[in-house]
């Protein structure tokens, strides 16, 4: 039999050389950047509503002359999947994980420990309500406003809207500050800055992204 | 006018199969710049022979009175009661292994870290005690120094989720310990090195950037911009390796 068959348990030193978990955490952070980049585009196109119908049509129209939408189509489900797998990874998906973090949470009060507790979890509602977004939308075609409006006007598509948007930036805010700080471009002295620099751009996604639903609701 | 301080205070004996962990209740007339170290002796002398806590230098400076203080970890010592509300709750370190009461055993851990990150200068010079030490860049010895001035209080690993969920993650403290040998001229390790010893997921990569151990670190060690700065070098060696360089 082989030698690679053998785990060799050696608590005093720990696992040594993970390439694999470089390479994991490499995939995390550029998948998330990624996915970041395209909500942050996404949010802008959806919001040319705001300024008619058909500039969004007309904006959208020229994406797809471009084929930049069956691009989008392929990459994001892509980079969707492959950023779960790499969070997964971090996420404490045992109860006696998930204990010792509520409690290290509860007794500490500290903000950053709250935010990752909730990127965890928003990651995980992200992960289903994005998938039933990216499905219908994608199935769907063309992107017009018409076809977009009426969605929403259906009823349940807003719930899940009203979900998915605020879930989703305030996941992408959160993660590209803390993707910031673990690759050390936000160092110590400007944290606080970063932090309301995050607070103004999630806020401004956030009203983009509300108006722009109303806009539907009343198209 | 003196404050009437209430503690809530952890209890528990591991060693004792009839004791059960609990919180007891302690009342204290506070007095002219009290600290927690004074506040603790005082409910030993005075109400509690059997209560249990550590204290040496009573200055920050031996790092063994590290305790959860209303919920953040700090140094008793360094704490003034009148930077606290009236009612003070006390907990033991998480993640140490507990000896009784606030007083836990955080020696055991550091002496585990310092032999996973190999904690000394690798050096193939030979050692000539009759030569004259070599001379080192002002800016570099001052490098090393901030990182040395850690007192192991254990705080900023007591303050790490990830620590807390995985006992084999070498935590804040570990990591700094690397960052200094690694702008240590002496120490010949290179990345290559390093890597072998942090370049995973119980290492740099399990940190998930919380920044608890910055935030409470009681001596104000750079860990954030370390953490940052040991990612980015690990990182940039594993795609190197890759590469095949
Ligand atoms: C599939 C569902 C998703 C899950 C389960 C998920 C989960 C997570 C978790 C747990 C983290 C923190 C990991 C860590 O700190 O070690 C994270 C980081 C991040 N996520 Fe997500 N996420 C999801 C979708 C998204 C989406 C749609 C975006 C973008 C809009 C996004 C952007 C980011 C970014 C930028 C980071 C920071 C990367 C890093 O810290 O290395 N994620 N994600
Ligand atoms: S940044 Fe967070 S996860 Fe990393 S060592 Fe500090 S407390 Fe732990
Ligand atoms: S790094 Fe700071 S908090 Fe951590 S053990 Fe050293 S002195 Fe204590
Ligand atoms: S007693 Fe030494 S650091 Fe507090």
């Amino acid at each position: 039999m082989a030698v690679s068959l053998v785990t060799v348990d050696r608590p005093e030193t720990g696992q040594r050389g993970g390439r694999v978990d470089a390479v994991w955490d490499w995939v995390q952070v550029l998948s998330g950047l990624g996915l970041a980049l395209f909500l942050a585009l996404h949010t802008l196109l959806t919001a040319s509503v705001l300024l008619g119908a058909s500039v969004l049509n007309a904006v959208a129209g020229a994406l797809e002359a471009v084929h930049l939408d069956t691009l989008a189509h392929w990459i994001v489900p892509v980079l969707f999947l492959v950023h779960f797998a790499a969070a997964a990874r971090k996420v404490p998906f045992r109860v006696r994980e998930q204990r010792a973090l509520w409690a290290q949470a509860r007794m500490l009060r500290h903000a950053d420990t709250w935010a990752w507790i909730f990127q965890a979890a928003s990651g995980m509602a992200v992960l289903l309500l994005g998938v039933m977004h990216m499905w219908t939308t994608i199935n769907a075609g063309a992107i017009e406003a018409a076809a977009s409006a009426a969605r929403v006007q259906s009823g349940g598509w807003v719930v899940l809207y009203l979900l998915l948007a605020p879930l989703g930036q305030a996941h992408a805010v959160i993660g590209v500050y803390r993707a910031g700080v673990k690759w050390g471009f936000i160092q110590d002295a400007c944290r606080a800055q970063a932090v309301r620099l995050g607070l103004y751009v999630l806020a401004g996604g956030l009203v983009l992204s509300l108006a722009a639903l109303v806009r539907y609701a009343t198209l | 006018m003196a404050r009437t301080l209430t503690f809530h205070i952890f209890r528990y004996n591991p060693q004792d199969p009839d004791s059960t962990p609990h919180m007891q209740d302690f009342v204290l007339e506070e007095t002219a710049n009290m600290t927690l170290f004074i506040a603790l002796n005082r409910l030993r002398e005075e109400q509690d022979p059997g209560l249990m806590f550590d204290f040496c230098c009573r200055a920050g400076i031996c790092g063994s009175c590290g305790m959860v203080v209303n919920g953040r970890p700090r140094l008793a010592c360094q704490t003034k009661t009148k930077d606290l509300p009236e009612t003070i709750t006390l907990l033991p370190l998480p993640v140490f292994k507990l000896i009784g009461d606030l007083c836990v055993d955080t020696g055991t851990w550091f002496r585990e870290m310092y032999t996973r990150t190999e904690s000394w200068i690798h050096t193939s010079q030979p050692f000539d005690p009759a030569k004259e030490e070599a001379r080192m860049d002002n800016a570099v010895a001052e490098a090393i120094y901030e990182m040395e001035r850690c007192i192991e209080c254990g705080c900023c690993i007591a303050a790490c989720s990830t620590a807390r969920m995985r006992p084999d993650f070498l935590g804040a403290a570990g990591l700094a310990r690397i960052a200094r040998f690694a702008v240590d001229p002496r120490d010949e390790r290179t990345d290559k090195d390093y890597f072998e010893l942090i370049g995973n997921d119980f290492g740099v990569f399990g940190c998930m950037g919380l920044l608890a151990c910055e935030d409470v670190c009681p001596k104000n060690l750079p860990l954030q911009n370390q953490l940052g700065f040991l990612r980015r070098k690990m990182g940039i060696t594993a795609v190197k390796q890759l590469l095949g360089r």
